[in-house]
């Protein structure tokens, strides 16, 4: 009888059931109202190259309408419906126009307001979390939001001819608000020891991720492709049709390892282990679970819970590690019921600090690579990786959770639940 | 309006509910843990202020599963730890009726066909094989091979003639047409571990579910055997038993090595309830036909216990 007392003790001998099903949610889903803010449609435009790539002479309004575009057409929802767009977007001068513009070359009615919001590098995401606040209370039940940034056009960011009151010097608090975002990334490095070969360990994966996502096609169903113009190196404009993402590059660790630090002597922060400069946009179609359902419109996600938390502007990339606690403990979550985690690759540095910190498992963090590999336009970034997680969500068929997040300049960082529902019943 | 029935010096290994009688059940079980020694069935009845026992009878391996007969309120069927089965008639004292045996190793489950014009059963054992019997016959009808290790499950389905579904150590779940003995229909690698648990959902004829050693159960549309359509982790051990329920389509009752019984909404793919009554492995578990929203279930702390699940499905 002992082939007995073995059997049972194989049903009882599995080394900890828990490790292999570690990749899926066990999070119940919650408790669904008619008020609830979904996303019915999320999408974007490749990233481009900045300065070299596809999008290099194209504009904020095009970029833009081209993800409005996509949304409108994906949802066929009348545009005359949407109650408000707001527009995140960092470094355009005119952003307020720009959006008007592309607005209007979308074929949305003058009737229907817009404007534009800035929190830096969380512009696009607080672009969705501003209309859902107003969808809550009351003032509106559809609404789009966007982000979009040329970096072509308008660099990193931070305009030429600015001036700064002389009081700026006066606290360290107020000097650290003018550190480059490189040296802040160095400050967070050095003070949580975060060492030039993680850093560099960790952009090899976010490059090889994306690799196997666009050979995959796993992009295909978030992007959108866009008809521009180029104007090549003989002077002549073109017309392009740009369909794939072209931050995306053939790369290896010992490569990776010999780039020069980009921002101070013996630095760990380099052009490999940092989020590339780039052109982009992407959008976000919000309403309520009532007006979704009324419109027969599948629903992609839920917004469950958001925050946005101040931190030293010394260490601005730590933002995401005090900004996810507070969006989870909101949704009444634990960091283990998330599926996916899109943290902004702003620097490997930052993002693999708030991922040890946080002890989110690796094989949820940004799965298809992120900005290390993608690129980083600043205003659309909050928007593109609301797209990319919730898409993917999808694309694994199951109920779950995922959490968007970014650290912010100036110190900041934010965060936002979201739940995928599963396949429509 | 829960009450218990102590199997003394008997684990419990399954429990059923008649199909007749609204108050009747029955359970087999095994001393020494089902390792070695004696099996005993169980026919009880649940009255307001007990569980009455109304018959019972020996067998000289362990009874590892049990059936009601759906075509007679007083005809049961064991499955036994030597490879028989043993058809009682629960009227008698010597209710023994016949005995069969053509399993070379345990008979871990035994299933009543649900389906009209049929009344045949089928067993499954460790030695790999599923059989297909017509107890008015001498022999087994055909005898079904594929599985690489032991059968742990049988299951009829409730809507379509002749098709069955088994589950095995090999990590399948394996869907067959009783017709066709030589090959089974449906393939489907349904966990990386082995594959305790089965059952049909009762409201959709192309939903199966599959309960293993890793602790989850997971459901299946049969059309397309690749991806699970849901996805239930919770129980901390293997999962033994599962029960879709008789009322509810959404509605799905686990039994486990962690010493629970959870019910869970398989459509929203949560867990409803957690019932702590035992202080062993839970082997056995149904639903009442009869009463929504009661059930029975028996574990190796030689207790049975009805009950009322909350809310009432």
């Amino acid at each position: 009888m002992t082939h007995r007392l073995q059997t049972v003790l194989r049903h009882v001998q599995v080394s900890q059931p828990q490790t292999d099903l570690q990749s899926y949610s066990t999070a119940a889903s919650l408790p669904n109202r008619p008020d609830d803010i979904v996303i019915v449609s999320a999408l974007r435009t490749p990233i481009g190259k900045a300065k070299r790539g596809s999008f290099k002479d194209t504009l904020n309004d095009d970029l833009l309408a081209a993800a409005f575009k996509g949304v409108l057409n994906q949802t066929k929802i009348n545009p005359a419906d949407i109650g408000d767009i707001c527009v995140g977007n960092v470094s355009d001068p005119s952003a307020a126009l720009s959006a008007r513009l592309a607005q209007f070359y979308s074929g949305i009615p003058p009737e229907v307001p817009i404007y534009t919001t800035n929190r830096q590098c969380s512009s696009g995401l607080v672009a969705v979390l501003n209309l859902a606040g107003n969808i809550k209370n009351g003032v509106y039940k559809i609404a789009l939001a966007g982000g979009v940034e040329s970096m072509s056009t308008y660099g990193l960011g931070a305009p030429k001819g600015i001036v700064f009151n002389p009081r700026i010097g006066e606290s360290q608090l107020t000097q650290d608000l003018l550190l480059p975002m490189g040296i802040t990334s160095e400050n967070v490095a050095e003070r949580f020891g975060v060492s030039r070969q993680d850093q560099d360990e960790f952009g090899f994966n976010s490059q090889l991720k994306a690799k196997k996502a666009a050979d995959a096609g796993l992009y295909d169903e978030e992007i959108i492709p866009v008809s521009t113009k180029i104007v090549d190196e003989n002077g002549q404009e073109k017309k392009i049709v740009v369909t794939k993402d072209e931050g995306i590059r053939p790369t290896t660790l010992e490569g990776l390892s010999k780039l020069k630090p980009s921002f101070k002597d013996n630095g760990t922060t380099t052009a490999g282990n940092s989020s590339q400069v780039s052109d982009g946009a992407a959008a976000v179609l919000i309403m309520t679970r009532d007006e979704a359902e009324k419109r027969r419109l599948p629903i992609l996600g839920i917004l469950r819970s958001s925050a946005v938390k101040g931190c030293p502007p010394d260490i601005m990339g730590i933002g995401p590690a005090v900004a996810i606690p507070l969006a989870l403990e909101k949704a009444g979550l634990s960091i283990t019921d998330v599926d996916i985690y899109e943290i902004n690759e702003a620097f490997a540095s930052q993002a693999l600090y708030c991922v040890r910190k946080l002890g989110i498992p690796i094989d949820r963090v940004n799965p298809k690579g992120g900005a290390i590999a993608l690129g980083h336009p600043l205003g659309c970034t909050g928007a593109r990786q609301i797209a990319t997680l919730l898409h993917e969500l999808k694309r694994r068929g199951r109920r779950g959770f995922g959490v968007v997040s970014m650290c912010i300049g100036t110190g900041m960082g934010a965060a936002a639940v979201f739940e995928y529902p599963g396949p429509a019943q | 309006m829960n009450s218990s029935f102590r199997t003394k010096s008997r684990h419990g290994y399954s429990v059923k509910f008649s199909p007749y009688m609204h108050n009747r059940l029955a359970c087999v079980s095994s001393q020494y843990y089902g390792i070695a020694g004696c099996g005993t069935l169980y026919v009880l009845d649940n009255q307001p202020n007990q569980i009455a026992l109304t018959q019972i009878y020996e067998w000289n391996n362990g009874l590892f599963d049990v059936a009601w007969a759906e075509n007679n309120e007083n005809i049961l069927v064991t499955a036994a730890g030597d490879g028989s089965l043993q058809v009682w008639d629960v009227t008698q004292q010597q209710g023994l009726l016949k005995i069969f045996k053509e399993h070379e190793k345990e008979v871990n489950s035994v299933d009543w066909s649900q389906t009209r014009n049929e009344q045949l059963i089928l067993t499954g054992s460790w030695d790999t094989f599923v059989k297909l019997w017509d107890i008015t016959q001498d022999k087994s009808l055909a005898t079904f091979g594929g599985h690489s290790s032991i059968v742990y499950n049988v299951s009829w389905s409730p809507h379509v003639p002749g098709c069955f579904a088994s589950c095995s150590g090999d990590h399948t779940l394996r869907v067959w047409d009783c017709k066709n003995p030589r090959s089974c229909a449906i393939i489907i690698p349904a966990h990386d571990e082995e594959v305790l648990a089965s059952d049909w959902c009762k409201y959709n004829e192309y939903t199966l579910f599959s309960g293993s050693v890793d602790g989850s159960i997971k459901g299946w549309d049969i059309r397309n055997p690749m991806i699970p359509i849901s996805y239930l982790q919770g129980h901390k051990y293997s999962v033994r038993r599962i029960r879709a329920s008789p009322f509810n389509g959404a509605i799905l009752a686990s039994a486990s090595y962690d010493f629970t019984v959870k019910l869970w909404n398989i459509q929203k793919q949560i867990c409803l309830q957690t019932v702590e009554n035992h202080s062993e492995f839970v082997y056995g578990l149904d639903f009442n036909l009869h009463i929504p929203g009661q059930m029975a279930d028996c574990s190796w702390d030689e207790l049975v216990h009805i009950y009322h699940t909350e809310p009432v499905f």
